[in-house]
């Protein structure tokens, strides 16, 4: 099914620095319509760096990011929002003195979203029932399931086309990281396209179709999520299994 | 001190506290948004001032009205300047030394446009509402300065409710709260920080123009206000709206009951030593002590 679905998002050769130091060496991959990829890899190998890119908040020193047939390199975040791509960073980034309503309200505010704001509100408050119970109080004082939950409403908010997921779980309680991963398996029902950035690569493999193991800033290997479980490699050095 | 005497010097603690959060709040929203230090606050204040002096003069404007006119046009002129100069500062998350010169300049430059078109004599407003009182019981207050505490009020009140309920508004906060999740929403940076120092500039106009009625003023006027507006943001936490006007009360609240103890003259100096107490006591102002005092709770 993956293969004649066509390409949503083409990742060419990037590379991307921070100041002096560079930390993607080149890394290609394309993400499917509908489906939900991974790209896994241990800490510092440049996963949140390329959601990075693809969101526009990096540049590419060289490289090129296509939206279907669309170049977005050159341009800036919110022109990507446009596109109905978004972020829900790591550390979920919301604004602590905001309301939640706010903060998902934010999540529409590039000017094409408005009039549909109200309908995708009631859309993410019917996914995350527990954001309808604290609307009014302040993000900064949600707990970290609950922020988590705000930030992925944050980035439904446009109906995106891709959603970005950039460690969703980390530092949540056990219970939470089963509601996030539902969530996951349920939003590809709703034909959004999802790229998953997770260090739980138990978890990632799992949920996903087809998945990206990154090293040092380069892809080292891809496949479906099913293949990549059962490559030795990924099992001794990623899966804590000998 | 009679309760009348502690009543009537509550009384214009609280008048002088309105028009102290409006000169505030447009340092607070450029520092906010921008990190930016606005040392030229002083010499927008003055512009507006005498912007209302002149609509008042040729025009016969009243000078409530005039102030609140000087609100577009000196946005508009702090939207130029942030074009022409501000945006080409580079991003900070912190005040840095070209923002604080540049504005330091800026002050200068504008401080001597003044000197070179009204000169340096005393100017001022004087209408027949300049010496009125209003009797409320035996408590004595100004006609004039009630006026511009309720249009102190009606200004804060305007920006909180467009800052909470337009969605400009609420991308300026999400800018002050968080620019990377600001940026990645689609708030469009250079364009949401341009409005924000013309906002924050024409309240230093509509400030100026307020105070302008109140005091007299040469192209110096504005100096003394600073200060002051310094010692209310750093009170009031340096980023927050309600932070200022807690801040402004205070200052206000300090000033006013010190001329039972200190002659009227070192009240300067007492925003100066509130300025020193609050950044070695309280660094992060009123609202750090708030979250102190919750957390104990």
């Amino acid at each position: 099914m993956n293969h004649l679905s066509p390409t949503l998002l083409r990742i060419q050769n990037l590379e991307v620095c921070y100041g002096p130091v560079q930390v993607l060496w080149g890394v290609s991959l394309s993400v499917n319509q509908g489906q939900v990829a991974c790209l896994i890899g241990s800490n510092g190998a440049g996963k949140t760096t390329t959601l990075n890119a693809v969101a526009g908040m990096l540049k590419a020193k060289a490289g090129k990011i296509f939206l279907k047939e669309e170049e977005l390199t050159a341009q800036p975040p919110r022109e990507r929002v446009k596109r109905r791509i978004t972020l829900v960073p790591e550390g979920r980034q919301l604004w602590p003195k905001m309301s939640v309503e706010e903060n998902l309200l934010m999540g529409a505010f590039s000017p094409g979203f408005r009039k549909n704001a109200d309908a995708n509100l009631a859309r993410v408050y019917e996914m995350f029932p527990r954001l309808k119970e604290r609307r009014t109080q302040l993000a900064g004082t949600l707990s970290g399931g609950e922020q988590q939950m705000c930030a992925i409403g944050r980035g439904l908010m446009p109906d995106p086309e891709l959603l970005m997921l950039d460690e969703p779980t980390l530092g949540l309680a056990p219970k939470a990281v089963d509601e996030i991963f539902e969530f996951v398996r349920n939003i590809r029902s709703q034909g959004v396209t999802v790229l998953l950035v997770a260090q739980n690569v138990n978890y990632a493999l799992e949920f996903s179709e087809y998945a990206y193991l990154i090293e040092t800033g380069k892809i080292t290997l891809e496949g479906p999520s099913a293949v990549l479980l059962s490559n030795q490699y990924v099992q001794e050095a990623y899966l804590g299994s000998a | 001190m009679t309760l009348v005497d502690f009543t009537s010097l509550m009384v214009s603690a609280l008048l002088l506290a309105g028009i102290y959060a409006v000169m505030s709040v447009g340092m607070t929203v450029i520092y906010g948004v921008m990190k930016i230090v606005n040392l030229a606050h002083a010499g927008f204040m003055m512009l507006g001032a005498y912007l209302a002096l002149e609509l008042f003069e040729r025009f016969q404007i009243d000078p409530i009205l005039a102030a609140f006119l000087t609100f577009p046009v000196m946005f508009l002129l702090g939207g130029a300047v942030h074009w022409v100069l501000v945006r080409r500062l580079p991003h900070a998350d912190e005040p840095t030394l070209p923002s604080l010169l540049l504005m330091f300049g800026l002050w200068l430059v504008l401080q001597n446009l003044g000197y070179l078109i009204w000169g340096n004599t005393d100017r001022s407003i004087f209408t027949p509402r300049t010496l009125s009182v209003v009797n409320v019981g035996p408590i004595a207050i100004s006609t004039l300065r009630l006026v511009v505490f309720i249009a102190a009020l009606v200004c804060l009140g305007l920006l909180e409710a467009w800052l909470h309920y337009t969605w400009f508004g609420r991308s300026v906060r999400a800018l002050i709260q968080n620019r990377y999740a600001a940026l990645i929403t689609g708030v469009h940076e250079d364009r949401t920080a341009g409005i924000a120092f013309g906002l924050g500039i024409g309240f230093a106009g509509l400030a100026g123009g307020l105070l302008g009625s109140l005091y007299s003023f040469d192209p110096d006027f504005g100096r003394a206000f600073l200060i002051r507006a310094f010692v209310i943001i750093v009170l009031g936490g340096l980023d927050s709206i309600s932070g200022v006007a807690i801040g402004a009360l205070v200052l206000a609240l300090v000033e006013t009951f010190s001329i039972i103890f200190v002659p009227a003259g070192y009240q300067l100096a007492i925003s100066f030593a509130l300025l020193a107490l609050v950044l070695i006591v309280l660094p992060g102002g009123i609202a750090s002590l708030l979250a102190k005092a919750r957390r104990l709770a």
